[in-house]
């Protein structure tokens, strides 16, 4: 097999040519917008917001409400999402997966408030509501994924012996991985979003020069915060697709 | 049963199955008894039950009531994961794993087990010669670049991979095309005269279960084993109604499929130029080889028919056949060398073909 890798390399880069596009237009945008800034005359209020330890400190905590978040909801969503998928839980999968369209109906920004009241403020919190924000693309890609299965080879692996967990490790899971990528994809970009809301809670992130800006009516610094969270957005975004190709590319 | 003394492989005792919420069984007390090394084919209308009851072979339905018994053991009880790793199971939609090499698709049993690489991996490249695929071709590839016939070698070879005395084949060429199909039964049972696993085989197809068996197994509604013989005794002689109806008109033809022409006795044939011929026996011309070349004469015939030829290892199936086919009366029975043995003629076929199928 060694043999075909240096010829297989090429058309790995041809098929995937749809890839270049993300990174470029990321790379792009963020020069423009920053040559620009550089040649405008920014007053005290903007330079400290525009300050590169500052946003550096933001993009951390924006980082990390953003893992954090997603995370949670891979243990969780993946656990519920399997253990709905069973046979045995068919009688209630519907009405799980019902109750999880009507929480993703909630405003998150209206979660993330409501929550602090009932939580208190801070980052805890932020992490909650961004988890019930995000919890249901990767608990419906997961019973999907799992149930579109061939029952045929279902009914195989238990014919030859698997038992039903060896069946789940084996055959179900393995075949179910690219669905159930493409929904924690969906919630990684969601909760990138949503993290720029933690603010309001004071739990920082992106959405802190953004909004402070803002209410000082400082447009120049908004558009610089505003164009790092969706380059991050974008960027995060083009991982996880990169992610789910190599997932679906080895499976499908 | 003609097999008293031999103890049978599988052996069901009083087996039924009534599905939850429903108040008739789709099986009640059915006994039957499946001897070493013999294919037995289960055949019958959709819904009498068939798949059920191979199903409950292996555990994958669990019997309501009644015993399962392999190879003597009583297995109704026993872990039915370990259980199904001893018996092979192949089935029509052949469910090969689409994100394992065909390599990997038959080593999963052997590595549940604990085999060691070595013995799997040499086990896999055995399999993949028994049935007919070059393992250094075929062990990387995957499901989706076979094609349904091969994908289906690769499922039976999956299932022989742990070399289980058994095998539960539920339709396992249903899905494929008729021509296939038949290559497939017929390397199926090239692989059976090497391996000789006791094997129960669901088909919906008579001609089927009549090629492979060698017992067939007619089942009516809610799994009553109407009939359960040789191939030729069903044909022969249905047990009811319902076997006549469901083995149909076609019985007789079917029938011709199982007589072998070495096992009838052949007209004689005088070769053309060996001396004064009797007006009543066809004479026949051969070239240098002394392969038949054309009629020099047949009797009751004004102008010679033409000349058709069938090997002496057909059936009478064959016979007829290119008979129909030449629309000739008499056919050429010829041997591996391509040299005339005898004759078959229509006339006597048919006069002589008795009710049970044999001639004479």
């Amino acid at each position: 097999m060694t043999a075909a890798a240096p010829a297989r390399a090429p058309g790995w880069i041809r098929r995937n040519r749809d890839l270049v596009a993300t990174p470029v237009i990321v790379v792009v945008g963020l020069a423009v917008v920053l040559v620009y800034t550089a040649n405008r005359q920014l007053d005290s209020v903007e330079q400290r917001a525009l300050d590169p330890s500052y946003l550096w400190a933001k993009f951390g905590e924006h980082i990390w409400l953003t893992v954090a978040s997603t995370v949670v909801v891979i243990i969780f969503a993946l656990s519920l999402g399997i253990a709905l998928s069973r046979p045995a839980a068919a009688r209630i999968r519907t009405g799980t997966l019902a109750f999880g369209g009507f929480m993703q109906a909630l405003p998150a920004y209206g979660v993330i408030i409501l929550l602090a009241f009932l939580l208190g403020f801070g980052t805890t919190t932020a992490i909650i509501a961004l988890v019930l924000a995000s919890f249901l693309p990767v608990l419906t890609n997961t019973v999907v994924g799992l149930l579109q299965v061939d029952p045929a080879l279902i009914e195989a692996a238990r014919g030859m012996g698997m038992s039903a967990k060896q069946t789940l490790l084996r055959v179900e899971i393995p075949l179910a991985v690219p669905v159930m990528v493409a929904g924690i994809r969906v919630a990684l970009v969601l909760n990138v979003g949503t993290a720029t809301l933690a603010t309001f809670i004071g739990a920082g992130g992106l959405g802190e020069p953004i909004s402070s800006m803002l209410y000082l009516g400082r447009g120049q610094a908004v558009l610089v915060a505003s164009a790092i969270v969706a380059a991050l957005a974008l960027v995060i975004d083009w991982l996880a697709g990169v992610a789910e190709r190599l997932v679906s590319g080895r499976l499908g | 049963m003609s097999d008293a003394g031999q103890s049978p492989m599988i052996a069901l005792e009083g087996v039924s199955k009534t599905y939850p919420k429903q108040s008739k069984p789709a099986v009640a007390e059915l006994n039957l008894q499946v001897p070493e090394g013999a294919i037995v084919t289960l055949i019958g209308p959709s819904g009498c039950g068939k798949t059920t009851i191979l199903k409950m072979m292996n555990r994958l339905i669990e019997p309501t009531t009644g015993r399962i018994l392999l190879a003597g053991e009583d297995v109704t009880d026993v872990n039915a994961d370990q259980l199904r790793r001893r018996i092979g199971y192949v089935i029509q939609q052949v469910g090969l794993f689409p994100h394992l090499t065909i390599a990997d698709n038959i080593a999963v049993v052997p590595k549940m087990l604990g085999w060691d690489k070595r013995r799997v991996a040499s086990r896999v490249d055995e399999l993949l010669h028994l049935v007919g695929m070059e393992p250094d071709d075929f062990r990387d590839r995957y499901p989706r670049q076979l094609s349904g016939g091969q994908q289906q070698r690769v499922g039976v070879a999956r299932g022989l991979a742990a070399d289980p005395p058994v095998m539960l084949m539920d339709e396992p060429f249903g899905a494929i095309d008729p021509i296939t199909r038949e290559r497939l039964q017929d390397e199926f049972l090239e692989v059976q005269r090497q391996v000789a696993k006791t094997i129960c085989f669901v088909t919906h197809d008579l001609t089927e279960a009549v090629k492979l068996g060698d017992r067939i197994a007619v089942f009516a509604a809610r799994g009553r084993l109407a009939q359960y013989d040789t191939p030729s005794e069903v044909l022969a002689h249905p047990a009811d109604a319902f076997v006549a109806e469901f083995v149909g008109s076609g019985a007789a033809v079917r029938r011709l499929s199982l007589l072998q022409i070495s096992q009838l006795e052949l007209a004689q044939i005088v070769i053309s130029g060996a001396g004064a011929a009797p007006k009543d026996q066809p004479v026949l011309s051969v070239d240098g080889a002394g392969r038949p070349s054309a009629w020099h004469h047949v009797p009751g015939s004004e102008r010679p028919p033409a000349l058709v030829t069938v090997p002496l290892s057909g059936t009478v199936y064959d016979a007829v056949d290119v008979m129909l086919d030449g629309r000739a009366p008499v056919v050429v029975v010829v041997d591996d060398d391509g040299r005339p043995r005898g004759a078959l003629r229509w006339d006597a076929l048919v006069a002589d073909l008795r009710p049970n199928g044999q001639l004479r």
